[in-house]
């Protein structure tokens, strides 16, 4: 094992150091400021009649946060090890690199201390003004060059299909970034859209659902097609599938955004191309799902000590579980019944907390001992403790705003025999009200489990080189 | 050329573009390139090995 640490040296990990620590911390933050959030649904005193400490206000820094600080910081990672390690050379241009770095963490500072003033352009998940906007696009824009630049000068014939992933997201992003940030400033902190109703509405979530498609989902696909077979020590079940899987992806997530909009102003066509399109989806996400789960078999048994490998494959059948329930929302007569509701926020957390939350931490567990020079993590148990921690929370989380969520629905639709709405929107609020305190709960397992990640990180980190040995594996 | 034809072309062509992927996939291209892409991140683990063996070649 000390020989394939000796090969690393030639790699560069400062920057991948860098992004995991942040992941972690970013993680904590961002997940925290949410259960902040799901408190003030509980008790609503807990904003202490303070602007900044409102749930308009904060409910940006959380989503920003765990979107843009914890997964993109993820992305950045791991990206930067996988190519480096699929490609067999160095970073292209280390000192932009670390700019990517740098150039990131004030980004979010600047999203720290600008959302809670009310500084924002209010489109979701992309509120930031546009003087970050710019400093966003120079950063991704960096990112591209450093990876595509390490791509070119890679001394492998083949590029693995981690790195098209990887390359789709990075690509897709800077186009959706800087095509839905064009506006016309009027002051340092206040811009306008140059897009006009229903064209303005239409870009942002043309932008909103590629975020979840290319950042949330092809991203963090590059992640599982590298560490999935590495954690699992087997190769990916059929390689050729991961090709079709890629381009059928990146071809049919483009068209979807416009199920966000069913029932408004858009064009009914528009509304229907999105349908039909999100339905298809269902089809390369379940092949993606399928391919990664079956890298596994002739090998379950892994998963029964590895908890590593447990928080991947188990990221995956959230992964399943979102790209199922997902297509069926954006059927429009099931999406009357679940826009606007509970349902969509919990599908959110599903596919945010259950598959990108999980396959990060899964990735960090597995790459931060490598780049630390350790055979492995401080304490295995630990992270078995934070496994199951998590799932709870999850579990709880998806259950809770389910079962909320598909009752406003029922509650708001629900009509007397004159056509009189059967039930006020107070009335549908009191019954949400003891599911946002489950809500709430299964959002303190989470913070909980990051905490514990964080422990057996900083532990990890200050061990001595190469005094956490490997565990022997069973035969 | 009015948008309605544009995009119908462009449909066609990018149905045609997935046809003949899948057919160079499962057709033209032989099974054992792509199990040596698949084991392509398992590079860095067998490179020491090799590394070892050449040691031992040389004493």
């Amino acid at each position: 094992m000390s020989h394939t640490q000796s090969l690393n040296v030639d790699y560069n990990y400062t920057v991948v150091r860098l992004f995991a620590l942040t992941t972690v911390l970013w993680g904590i933050v961002g997940m925290s400021v949410g259960v902040l959030i799901a408190a003030q649904l509980y008790w609503p005193a807990l904003n202490f009649d303070t602007a900044w400490l409102t749930y308009s206000r904060l409910r940006p820094l959380h989503t920003n946060a765990v979107i843009f600080a914890f997964g993109t910081s993820a992305l950045f990672a791991t990206s930067y090890y996988v190519v480096q390690r699929t490609c067999q050379v160095r970073l292209f241009a280390e000192k932009l690199a670390m700019f990517t770095f740098i150039g990131w963490q004030v980004v979010i500072i600047a999203a720290a201390i600008t959302l809670p003033q009310g500084i924002s352009q209010s489109k979701e998940y992309a509120e930031l003004e546009w003087p970050i906007d710019l400093l966003i696009a120079v950063v991704w824009i960096s990112y591209a060059i450093v990876f595509f630049g390490t791509l070119v000068k890679r001394k492998t014939s083949h590029i693995y299909v981690a790195n098209w992933f990887y390359g789709g997201f990075i690509i897709t992003v800077a186009a959706l970034h800087i095509v839905n940030s064009m506006v016309i400033p009027v002051s340092f902190t206040k811009s306008y859209s140059i897009y006009a109703g229903a064209v303005d509405a239409m870009v942002q979530w043309w932008y909103g659902h590629n975020a979840v498609g290319f950042l949330l989902t092809a991203g963090f696909l590059g992640m599982m097609y590298y560490f999935v077979p590495k954690q699992a020590g087997r190769p990916v079940y059929s390689y050729r599938l991961s090709v079709v899987h890629f381009w059928a992806l990146i071809a049919l997530y483009i068209w979807a955004g416009s199920h966000h909009l069913h029932y408004t102003a858009l064009p009914d066509w528009t509304q229907s191309v999105g349908m039909v399109m999100s339905v298809i989806l269902f089809v390369p996400s379940w092949g993606g799902m399928i391919n990664g789960i079956m890298t596994l078999s002739g090998a379950w048994h892994k998963l029964k000590t590895d908890p590593i490998l447990r928080f991947l494959i188990v990221s995956l059948s959230f992964y399943g579980m979102s790209t199922f329930e997902g297509p069926m929302m954006a059927i429009k007569s099931v999406n009357a019944l679940s826009h606007y509701t509970d349902w969509t926020v919990g599908h959110v957390h599903s596919g945010a907390l259950g598959w990108v939350a999980m396959v990060s931490i899964g990735a960090l567990y597995h790459l931060i001992p490598a780049v630390f020079a350790q055979g492995r993590m401080y304490s295995v148990k630990l992270i078995n403790t934070h496994f199951w921690l998590h799932t709870t929370g999850v579990v709880l989380y998806i259950v809770a705003l389910w079962i909320s969520g598909i009752m406003q629905g029922m509650m708001w639709r629900a009509v007397n025999t004159d056509g009189t709405l059967t039930y006020s929107f107070v009335q549908s609020l009191e019954a949400s009200y003891p599911f946002y305190l489950m809500r709430f709960i299964g959002g303190c397992f989470v913070v909980t489990g990051m905490l514990v990640m964080a422990y057996n990180v900083i532990k990890t980190v200050r061990a001595k080189q190469g005094t956490l040995e490997p565990i022997a594996e069973a035969a | 050329m009015d948008f309605v034809t544009l995009h119908s072309i462009f449909t066609v062509i990018i149905f045609v573009a997935f046809i003949a992927l899948v057919f160079w996939l499962f057709v033209l291209k032989r099974k054992p390139d792509f199990d040596q892409a698949a084991n392509a991140i398992f590079a860095d683990e067998q490179k020491p090995q090799q590394k070892q063996q050449q040691e031992s070649d040389h004493e």
